[in-house]
């Protein structure tokens, strides 16, 4: 067993999840959505950052626009579809589910 | 210094330097294969694509001359690479490798199915033995095989041909199999793969592909398809001719293994496939797939390829040099991203029958024209060798100063062309050098041209050389011999042995069949000698014995023709009943060869006999037939009737000979005189033919009519020679004889002194042909 495999997995798993929650705020624009990230200490590279947007606007969760800009190419700017606030109140409240759920094992080792 | 490339980067331009460019262009593609089955690919590609293309903006506007290698770097860090992507592309292919860099997930042209030491379907079923769906030659028998022993199918492929070819069995075996396995999709599972190198070829690449594998140096598997098939060859042909020197048993490993060597290169070019992609090329030489090794491997290709582009870059000036590159790696990214997406796909399409069959065909053609260059090779060899001896010939064929020239420009361009050429060729394969210019086989098919047309120009002048014929003719002053029995002589050549000093060079029955062969006899520095002579006997009209000689020449006009006829000198002399006939006659360089002939025709009366020394076997006559026909000797009956033979002369009091027999003419026509007691036996002669006291046993006793056996006793095996004309056959069991003495059977001929190897009369046309170079 690779501990690092198991980091990256439970790191996966959240991914989508805090995406979404920074989207959710505004409109955000990719590279802004990886500075937050970065500034909350969850680092996530660009290169993983956007096929999950892509994905998640196939999957009509986000919707974006371009914004054009003198400095530089137009930039797309993401926001959340109602249907990607729906997804979002449901990973919440799995979020909800799994640290109660995690809360109450550890808590049970004396370690937290 | 490096050279800055403008690139048009969504509607930027963006100076960059080429090798970042290049690492840029890799990187971009190691995504596309890394999104292959995604579904929003090239969304997200472009989306990462305008992200460089943002942040190589700010770049230039805090004041950059352009993007250099480490800007790209850094961007890519920042972005990261794709086997550090943290989301999972859709398809549960490369499976969990996410932040374990350095593994193979993002090298998807290995096939899928790379052996993860997280793969969540680690804990299958107990393998079992399967036929390949997907990669199959016929069956698809050993790459099932081959995925289960966790072999490359291409060794169990080969293993498979070895045990047909050795034991037999194999091809039942595969059948079987064929039938009793179940198919299904099936991985490849093998890191290192034997591949063909297409990079590094002389022929297909078997060689140094077997080199990259077992990481050898390519000259060694090529030495070793090579050397015993170039000795076998080589000792072969020694062999035939000096088998002395070579007859060592030495040639029976150098044949066989040479030979099955070819089979097993032919077998290894078909069953091994060719490495295309960049990670093909990598699995052949077993290094790890990740993308800094297909960035190498790509680099090497690219420098190789743009060197290349460079040379015509140079050459056809800046315009094209600037196309040449752009058209270079567009081709090269075309490549890839093929190569991406066939990466998913069915890996190869160099499998399977039609693949077979086209290589047994290239391979049959490569044979076909290694044996035209061989044979090509040995004739400039032979006629090396040889080439002293035919020199000094070659100066009673031409006649005068164009006609050498044409001889000597045709001889170099038509033969030596070819090989040259091929030498060219063939060196600049094994250096891998390529030829910058083409013009070098225009040059040479020109210059092959050139040396055909003055050869076919040289062709007709000689032909024409030979184009009249005249004869002359006198009669010869006969004294009746008293005997009533004219024998007829020629005399001994004495040999110049001229070719003794290459004695050691060939052996001695070499030398024995040398002389016998040869239409010449003596060769010395002004002249030659000629034995084209022929002997006919007709019957007389009256009753004495007449002799006339007839000497004929071919020409360029028919005065020069019958002057060289009146210029052969054939003197003939009569000492009581022997007419001495010379050996030959002599012709020098300056009346040349013009297929200068004597005929001594004979005329003997009724009743009276003759014997025809087995000395006049020496004389070897041919015709050098230009045109329409050869000396018109007699009225002009050359329409090939059958009542005329060869010569002109009719065939009715013509008669047929065999020499050293004693014939007597009758009114049918030649009869030999004497008789045998048994078939086989032979009259006491002395050995020597030439000693005097020969001429009383001459003429051999008389003895008991036996019933005569055909006329034509076969190709006597040693000694007489036979004069070659058609003739009605003599009617063995004709019973009356019309004379006074006895018909008897012929007798076989004496032996003479010399083991006579019974060579094969030189075909006129080959010496003609000879002749001319």
């Amino acid at each position: 067993m690779n501990i690092e495999n198991t980091q990256s997995q439970m790191r996966k798993g959240i991914l989508e999840f805090c995406i979404l929650s920074v989207i959710r705020r505004g409109e955000a624009y990719p590279s802004d959505i990886v500075e937050e990230m970065k500034a909350a200490n969850l680092n996530i590279l660009e290169g993983t950052l956007y096929p999950l947007l892509t994905r998640l606007k196939n999957a009509e969760m986000l919707t974006y626009r371009w914004v054009e800009s003198n400095s530089g190419p137009p930039r797309k700017y993401f926001s959340l579809t109602p249907k990607g606030e729906e997804f979002y109140g449901e990973l919440q409240a799995t979020w909800n589910e799994l640290t109660n759920a995690v809360q109450a094992l550890t808590q049970k080792n004396g370690t937290f | 210094m490096k050279k800055i490339i403008n690139i048009n980067f969504y509607s930027r331009v963006i100076p960059i330097e080429e090798t970042a460019y290049e690492i840029l262009q890799q990187y971009v593609d190691s995504l596309r294969r890394y999104f292959a089955n995604e579904e929003g690919r090239d969304e997200i590609i472009s989306d990462i694509e305008n992200r460089f293309s943002e942040l190589f903006d700010q770049k230039l506007k805090k004041g950059a001359a352009c993007i250099t290698d480490a800007d790209v770097n850094a961007i890519i860090a920042s972005m990261g690479r794709p086997e550090e992507f943290a989301g999972e592309p859709e398809q549960p292919r490369a499976s969990a490798s996410a932040g374990a860099a350095g593994s193979a997930a993002g090298a998807s042209g290995a096939g899928g199915g790379q052996q993860q030491s997280y793969a969540p379907h680690a804990a299958e079923e107990p393998r079992r033995l399967f036929r390949a769906a997907n990669d199959k030659v016929l069956g698809g028998v050993c790459a099932g095989l081959a995925n289960y022993l966790k072999l490359d199918p291409v060794i169990v492929r080969i293993l498979f041909v070895l045990i047909t070819l050795t034991w037999g069995f194999g091809l039942l075996l595969y059948f079987v199999l064929w039938i009793v396995l179940p198919t299904k999709s099936l991985a490849t599972s093998a890191r290192k793969r034997l591949y063909r190198n297409p990079d590094d070829r002389v022929i297909a690449g078997v060689a140094s592909g077997i080199a990259a594998y077992f990481h050898i140096e390519v000259w060694i598997p090529r030495l070793i398809f090579a050397l015993p098939l170039i000795v076998g060859i080589f000792t072969s042909v020694f062999r035939n001719i000096w088998w002395h020197f070579f007859n060592w048993g030495g040639h029976i490993f150098f044949d066989g293994f040479g030979g099955s060597l070819v089979v097993a290169y032919i077998v290894l070019w078909i069953v091994i496939p060719e490495a295309t992609t960049a990670s093909e090329k990598l699995e052949m030489r077993g290094e790890k797939i990740d993308l800094e090794s297909i960035k190498n491997t790509v680099k090497s290709d690219l420098e190789t390829f743009k060197g290349r582009a460079k040379e015509m870059g140079t050459e056809m000036g800046e315009s094209f040099k600037n196309m040449g590159q752009q058209m270079g790696t567009q081709i090269r990214q075309n490549v890839q991203t093929f190569s991406a997406e066939a990466s998913g796909a069915a890996r190869r399409h160099g499998t399977g029958i039609g693949h077979a069959i086209g290589v047994l065909f290239k391979a049959f053609f490569l044979c076909i024209a290694g044996l035209i260059a061989f044979g090509l090779i040995m004739g400039l060899v032979g006629l090396a060798l040889s080439g002293g001896g035919l020199l000094d010939l070659k100066s009673y064929v031409l006649d005068g100063f164009w006609e050498d020239i044409l001889a000597w420009a045709s001889f170099i361009l038509v033969l030596v062309i070819p090989v040259i050429a091929l030498l060219t060729w063939l060196i600049r394969r094994i250096t891998g050098m390529r030829s910058k210019r083409h013009y070098l086989g225009y040059v040479f098919a020109t210059l092959w041209i050139i040396g055909l047309i003055s050869f076919v120009i040289l062709a007709g002048m000689v032909i024409n050389n030979f184009r009249a014929r005249a004869h002359s003719e006198e009669q010869f002053a006969l004294v009746q011999p008293s005997t009533g029995n004219l024998v007829v002589k020629a005399r001994q050549m004495v040999h110049r042995d001229y070719y003794d000093q290459e004695d050691w060079w060939f052996g001695n029955e070499w030398r024995r069949g040398w002389r016998r062969n040869d239409f010449f006899y003596t060769l010395n520095a002004d002249s030659i000698q000629l034995n084209t002579v022929q002997i006919k006997v007709l019957r007389s009209d009256d009753s004495a014995y007449h002799v006339r000689i007839l000497r004929g020449s071919l020409g360029g006009s028919s005065n020069s023709a019958l002057d060289r006829a009146r210029q052969i000198s054939f003197p003939v002399t009569q000492t009581d009943s022997v007419l001495q006939l010379p050996a030959g006659f002599t012709i020098n360089r300056e009346q040349k060869f013009r297929n200068q002939q004597v005929i001594v025709v004979v005329y003997i009366p009724v009743g009276k006999k003759i014997l025809l020394d087995n000395s006049v076997g020496r004389y070897d006559w041919f015709n050098v037939n230009v045109g329409r026909s050869h000396i018109n000797w007699e009225d002009g009956r050359n329409d090939y009737s059958s009542e005329y033979d060869d010569e002109g002369f009719s065939l009715e009091n013509n008669f047929y000979w065999n020499s050293g027999i004693q014939y007597i003419m009758t009114a049918d026509g030649l009869k030999p005189v004497n008789g045998m007691g048994k078939y086989g036996e032979r009259p006491e002669r002395p050995e020597n033919p030439e000693r005097p006291e020969r001429k009383e046993k001459k003429e051999a006793p008389e003895k008991s009519a036996q019933p005569e056996k055909s006329g034509k006793s076969g190709q006597p095996a040693n000694g007489s020679y036979r004069y070659k004309a058609p003739a009605p056959k003599r009617d063995a069991d004709t019973p009356v004889p019309k004379s006074s003495t006895m018909v008897v059977l012929p007798r076989p001929s004496v032996a003479t002194p010399h083991k006579v190897v019974a060579a094969p009369h030189p075909s006129p046309f080959v010496l003609l042909s000879s002749m001319f170079i």
